[in-house]
């Protein structure tokens, strides 16, 4: 599942999304608290403010008094007196407002309490002034007395006006100083944080858009292969379906369809229609091969029939795999093929090859009776020609002595092709087993077979390089050079020692395009050529064909069956044989085995 | 009836092989006592009647009626007063085949009818004056084939 993107980028997008969202989430908070704390530290120098011209307003509210009342007495006009007369009402409001603006505050109420015992005394010290000047019921001394005392009390109402604004402010700087205290990020911080938040989510930007690109290509190669699946599934007589194992849902590819018989389409699939089509004869395999995938995540091969709709029955071979996808969900692939053609072919083949075995073994049995019944009666003809006596010639008449020779040589002839003939039908018939073999063992074995020949001849047998190691049947490689090295001896010249060399070379199959497989590339060139009677080359073809004989029997004995088995041999280890000849020089037999 | 003469037995249903055989037994110089039967199941009632000798030698056809060869070697082979029989199988066949089964079964030798009476004569020959004993103890399958020198 090489070609689906590997998409991991999205997990660390998701860390950075959240990081950059708890850094805005906090500096927004942070924003938040400021803004409190800012609201609040207003309401309290407000209250203090608040305070501070009650206060104020208070004293003054006094000093006017004082004022009116020192115009009074050094006037003696009443008018100088309404400031003093309003001035109480000024004074009770103002207490009343502080008395509001202090009662969360015990000590300011307390001193509050003090300052409206003071602001009394001053009323009472007034109204005494305001007595012992009034030309009535003057007295100088008690006058004095009294203003002075009024100073006294003056200054120790302002004394407690400044301890009270004293202690707002106190407070006021405290709370600050609380407020200061508890937040304490610091502008460039906040910056450079949100800046960081930003960067993330640039990033996270940048990553996106390319995952999306990646996904856009990959879009179009998927689109490509898509086509592609579908155009081959529709060559090549196979079809795919997946099964969302968790969801339960089942697609069929468009040829699936076809391939039952219908319209691309044209229904729904789900699990009772995997089986639906199914012949009833392989229902129940396929449905149990279907449950053993889940446990198994492999589907083995599975043949069944189906029926088509119009009721043609076609061949089915699925297999299937259970895969996890990256979201964890797991999903049944399976590809069917259509393989009605093959397994009508294969039922064809099936048929061809019992009939063959049939007809090997008619050819074994005729093996049996060529080997064993045939032979039987030749033999005791051979044995009770051999039991005439050269008594009982002496007997004999000419002509008659003269017929037992000729049954004897004709016996003999048919024991040679009944046996040349069985060794040709052997070398198709026996097992063949391929062993490593050093052709040089096999040559010698040979040359040591014809020894009497080869000695009687006067023969040379000259070997030009090393014969290479090969995986043969070595019997019958053995009997190869036999045969050719016999025929060699056999096609002699008259008069002529007969000289055989054998060389050994290893070649390209490029070099001999028109005789040898190009699919092999080296070749083991084995070459016999020796200094014989030769034959007319247009006999170079023919001369490997089973009975065909270049000369009457009666000038040389043979079956010619001998060359039909070197060709047999050769082809059975997938190598070549060729003849060639000069006629009254010599032949050149080259045998092709591959490397 | 000689005694102290090799007792031979062959098992053979062609009446041809068994004159050559006989002439053949007759015709070499060795003291020799020849019976015959015809086929597998004759054979076996011959071994296993106690009144009979057992041979020293049993030459034995392959393709017989009734039990084959290849059947009797194996019967004898399962039989305890049977089992050390010398057998040599001596039939027209020279397939691979027959030659590598009966080698398994245990035969001793295997001779290939010859088409003439003096090699007949020469094997016969061999096959009597041979010591079994050495023999069967280097008994292998390239010399299990009798070939004359």
């Amino acid at each position: 599942m090489k070609w689906i993107p590997n998409f991991n980028s999205s997990n660390s997008l998701r860390v950075i999304f959240v990081i950059a969202v708890f850094i805005l989430l906090f500096l927004s908070s942070i924003a938040y608290k400021h803004n409190q704390d800012l609201n609040e530290s207003s309401k309290l120098v407000m209250h203090a403010y608040e305070i501070n011209i009650q206060l104020e307003r208070l004293m003054s509210a006094i000093k006017d008094a004082e004022t009116g009342q020192r115009g009074y007495i050094i006037t003696r006009n009443a008018r100088f007196l309404t400031p003093y007369i309003y001035s109480r009402d000024k004074v009770n409001t103002s207490f009343i407002t502080l008395k509001k603006l202090t009662a969360d505050n015990p000590k300011q109420q307390e001193n509050l309490q003090k300052l409206f015992k003071l602001i009394t005394q001053r009323f009472i010290s007034f109204e005494n002034c305001l007595k012992y000047s009034d030309p009535k019921t003057y007295d100088k001394r008690k006058l004095d007395n009294h203003m002075f005392g009024g100073r006294i009390l003056m200054e120790n109402i302002r004394f407690k006006v400044d301890e009270m604004n004293d202690i707002e402010k106190d407070f006021l700087k405290k709370r600050l100083k609380i407020y200061d205290s508890e937040i304490s990020l610091s502008p460039l911080f906040s910056i450079s944080l949100f800046l960081v938040a930003l960067s993330f989510i640039l990033l996270a930007y940048r990553q996106i858009s390319r995952d999306f690109e990646r996904l856009k290509v990959f879009n179009k190669k998927l689109l490509i292969s898509s086509g592609l699946i579908s155009e081959s599934e529709n060559i090549g007589k196979f079809s795919t379906w997946q099964w969302d194992l968790d969801s339960d849902k089942i697609d069929f590819s468009d040829n699936q369809f076809r391939l039952l018989g219908l319209e691309p389409k044209s229904f729904a699939p789900n699990k009772a229609t995997l089986i639906k089509y199914v012949h009833p004869d392989d229902k129940e395999s396929v449905a149990k091969a279907i449950d053993e995938i889940v446990e198994k995540k492999h589907l083995p091969f599975v043949y069944y029939k189906i029926v088509r709709p119009d009721f043609e029955v076609r061949y089915f071979k699925t297999t299937g795999k259970l895969v996890t996808d990256q979201q964890g969900s797991k999903i049944l692939l399976g590809i069917n093929f259509d393989i009605t053609d093959e397994h009508l072919l294969n039922i064809e083949l099936q048929e061809r090859n019992k009939e063959l075995e049939k007809s090997n073994k008619e050819l074994a049995s005729f093996n049996h009776v060529a080997s064993h019944d045939l032979q039987e009666p030749l033999r005791k003809i051979q044995t009770f020609i051999s039991r005439v006596s050269s008594a009982d010639k002496e007997v004999m008449s000419e002509s008659g002595k003269n017929y037992i020779t000729k049954i004897e040589s004709s016996a003999k002839r048919m024991r040679v092709l009944i046996d040349d003939l069985l060794l040709f039908s052997r070398t198709n018939t026996t097992k063949k087993e391929f062993i490593k073999m050093n052709l040089n063992e096999l040559l010698d074995n040979a040359e040591s077979e014809l020894g009497e020949v080869i000695e009687e001849k006067k023969a040379t047998i000259q070997r030009i390089g090393k014969l290479p190691k090969l995986s043969v049947i070595p019997y019958q490689i053995e009997q190869l050079f036999i045969n050719l090295i016999g025929n060699s001896l056999k096609y002699s010249q008259p008069d002529v020692n007969p000289e055989i060399s054998i060389s050994s070379e290893k070649v390209n199959s490029a070099d001999y395009p028109e005789i040898l497989e190009q699919s092999i590339k080296k070749y083991h060139k084995i070459t016999f050529t020796d200094n014989g009677m030769g034959f007319d080359p247009q006999f170079k073809e023919t001369i490997f064909i089973l009975f065909q004989r270049l000369h009457s029997k009666t000038d040389y004995p043979g079956t010619g069956i001998g060359l039909a088995i070197c060709k047999k041999i050769v082809e059975n280890h997938k190598g070549y044989i060729t003849a060639d000849s000069i006629l009254g020089k010599g032949s050149v037999f080259t045998v092709f085995l591959p490397d | 009836m000689q005694k102290n003469a090799l007792h031979i037995l062959l098992a053979d249903d062609d009446e041809d092989d068994r004159l050559f055989f006989k002439d053949a037994f007759e015709e070499i110089k060795i003291q020799t006592n020849v019976s015959f039967v015809h086929d597998g199941m004759q054979l076996m009632d011959h071994l296993m009647n106690p009144d009979n000798k057992l041979p020293d030698i049993l030459f034995l056809d392959l393709n017989m009626p009734k039990k084959t060869g290849k059947e009797c070697l194996i019967e004898i082979k399962k039989t305890d007063h049977l089992k050390d029989i010398i057998i040599a199988i001596y039939s027209t066949s020279s397939s691979e085949e027959d030659i590598e089964d009966t080698f398994i079964q245990g035969a001793n030798i295997y001779i290939k009818k010859p088409s003439d009476f003096n090699t007949l004569k020469k094997i016969i020959n061999e096959v009597v004056t041979v010591n079994w004993h050495y023999h069967t103890s280097g008994l292998n399958r390239d010399n299990f084939l009798l070939r004359l020198k």
